[in-house]
């Protein structure tokens, strides 16, 4: 039953919070502005929203409470999911299950951290998560996201000849489309020189190989296809979904560190979608740092292992090119929701609102959680512009 | 490297004896007592095929370097950057993998010049200060192998 999502849940809101590195606000009132904004983007009414579901890791307000802050009296669908950017995706796949089987009418997704005023990716002010593999890492000092990432990455650097400047141009074509994004955190331009000059974070990861720490929030309100047709938006149908097993240092059972969970996760979705890679018009792909593009980019099949860096150096990944990918400069440039900005960038690809950086014809897109390692589990979905 | 700053670890009732070997210095490995796979980190059920009778067994002490990083940013108190943390693969079983320190010049601070994917490692053991009352922990280190006789 590969295909039995296929086409049946479509986003048909999408809400933002402005992006900041101090919102002053709690994550609670975060969600409800994004929420807010979504339910009027799509032409619902307050009241409308059955369903709720969102990801976090001990650092957002509690589905329910943003359930009953509401007013949902009679909540139908409710999804509270520890994880990161693995996660992102499973959210939305999770809304799409509960719609198409009847569970709830409109479910919203949303993610909402002050990323950066509160609980800091990086490490500072944070305390682990409640993670049991914690107790091996922590005693070395080895226990955020860039150095965990760093460790894979190295591998696969090392693996394939990736370089310094084949990084380095991921952050600058990412950092292109973010000029052409109003949005974007990271407006200016980025040059190779500023690039390598900048400093190290943890080898081999420079200042620019790594996300943005923002305060925002993102919603998106998924419905049945069928409601879809009635309200104001031109509907993006969940086309395919995929979970997918991961990496992690503590596996047991992938002694290569140099391949995503996307390698497997992608046959199972382009099955439930119908569709090949050569099909995807856009490709949104979480971009926690670089290299993650380029692993990305081989696995999901685009190109040969190992061709990553040469895609990119190429052009196929800039707005205009073979493949655009993250076009709204994703989380090195636009800002950091957590994967959730893809999605919503995707949509409004598909719904051709784009303005400057729209992807012409765009019909058929992709967007990706972390791709596995760290967290042990990525998701994906493909998106496809409704009628 | 100070007490009072270095974060401790936290085992579990899972890990507390592969953590009190550590103190013996002996690193373990559970071994499934019908498949026969190793496995770390502590888990009372075989990944392989499902057996849940396992024993500890002493590990080769062996590795190669899988990956390192240099970090360079204050990721947490106790640690001066830069410093080296390595993931070894384990000569015993090719899909377990431990992050721990690395101590090649043996003063603590590191850059990684000397390492590579693949070099041979050797494990070496770091009897940590500890809070007085508090149980005692000894971390991994590891170092370039001194010889590839087994
Ligand atoms: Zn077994």
């Amino acid at each position: 039953m590969a295909d039995a999502l296929r086409d049946k849940t479509a986003i048909v809101g999408v809400g933002y919070t402005e992006y900041s590195k101090n919102s002053g606000v709690s994550t609670l009132t975060l969600a409800l502005r994004a929420i807010r904004a979504a339910i009027d983007d799509a032409g619902l009414a307050h009241g409308d929203i059955d369903g709720v579901a969102c990801h976090r890791v001990g650092d957002s307000v509690q589905a329910v409470i943003v359930a009953q802050a509401l007013g949902i009296r009679d909540l139908r669908y409710h999804a509270d999911m520890f994880g990161g950017g693995a996660t992102s995706t499973q959210v939305l796949i999770s809304a799409s299950m509960a719609v198409a089987s009847g569970l709830a009418d409109y479910v919203v997704c949303w993610r909402a951290i002050n990323a950066r005023s509160e609980w800091r990716m990086g490490g500072t002010g944070r305390a682990a998560p409640d993670t049991v593999e914690f107790q091996y890492q922590v005693p070395y000092g080895f226990v955020t996201p860039p150095q965990q990432f760093a460790m894979y990455s190295h591998a696969y650097m090392h693996r394939h000849g990736v370089t310094a400047e084949d990084l380095g141009r991921v952050a600058i074509f990412q950092r292109g489309h973010a000029m052409k994004n109003e949005r974007a955190m990271m407006r200016g331009p980025l040059t190779m020189d500023d690039y390598l000059a900048s400093r190290w974070i943890v080898e081999p990861f420079r200042l620019f190989d790594c996300c943005l720490e923002t305060d925002a929030a993102v919603a998106l309100i998924v419905t049945s296809a069928e409601r879809a047709r009635d309200l104001r938006r031109r509907p993006v149908l969940v086309s395919g979904a995929a979970y997918g097993g991961g990496h992690t240092l503590f596996s047991n059972q992938r002694a290569d560190l140099t391949t995503t969970a996307a390698r497997e996760l992608s046959t199972r979705l382009y099955a439930s979608a119908g569709i090949g890679p050569a099909d995807v018009d856009v490709a949104e792909f979480y971009d926690a740092f670089t290299p993650l593009v380029l692993m990305q980019l081989e696995d999901f099949g685009f190109c040969a292992p190992g061709d990553g860096a040469a895609m990119v150096a190429d052009g196929a990944t800039s707005i205009g090119g073979a493949l655009p990918v993250n076009t709204h400069g994703g989380h090195l440039s636009e800002g950091y929701v957590h994967g959730l900005n893809h999605v919503a960038e995707a949509v409004a690809q598909l719904r051709g609102s784009c303005g400057d950086r729209q992807v012409d014809g765009a019909e058929v897109a992709l967007s990706t959680g972390q791709p596995g390692y760290v967290a042990g589990c990525s998701s994906a979905v493909v998106l496809k512009k409704g009628s | 490297m100070s007490a009072s700053e270095r974060p401790l670890p936290v085992p579990d009732r899972d890990s507390l004896p592969w953590w009190k070997a550590l103190v013996r210095h002996e690193l373990l490995l559970q071994r499934c007592a019908s498949c026969d796979a190793l496995r770390w980190p502590p888990r009372e059920l075989c990944n392989r095929c499902g057996t849940l009778d396992w024993t500890w067994i002493p590990a080769s002490g062996r590795g190669t370097v899988a990956s390192w990083v240099v970090n360079h940013h204050m990721f947490g108190p106790g640690f001066r950057a830069p410093y080296v943390v390595v993931a070894v693969r384990l000569d015993d079983q090719d899909d377990i993998v431990m992050p721990g320190a690395y101590w090649g010049s043996g003063d603590g601070t590191e850059d990684g010049a000397d390492l590579a994917i693949g070099l041979p490692l050797e494990v070496d053991f770091d009897d940590i200060d500890v809070p007085s009352g508090s149980e005692p922990i000894t971390l991994l280190r590891w170092r370039p192998a001194r010889s590839m006789a087994p």
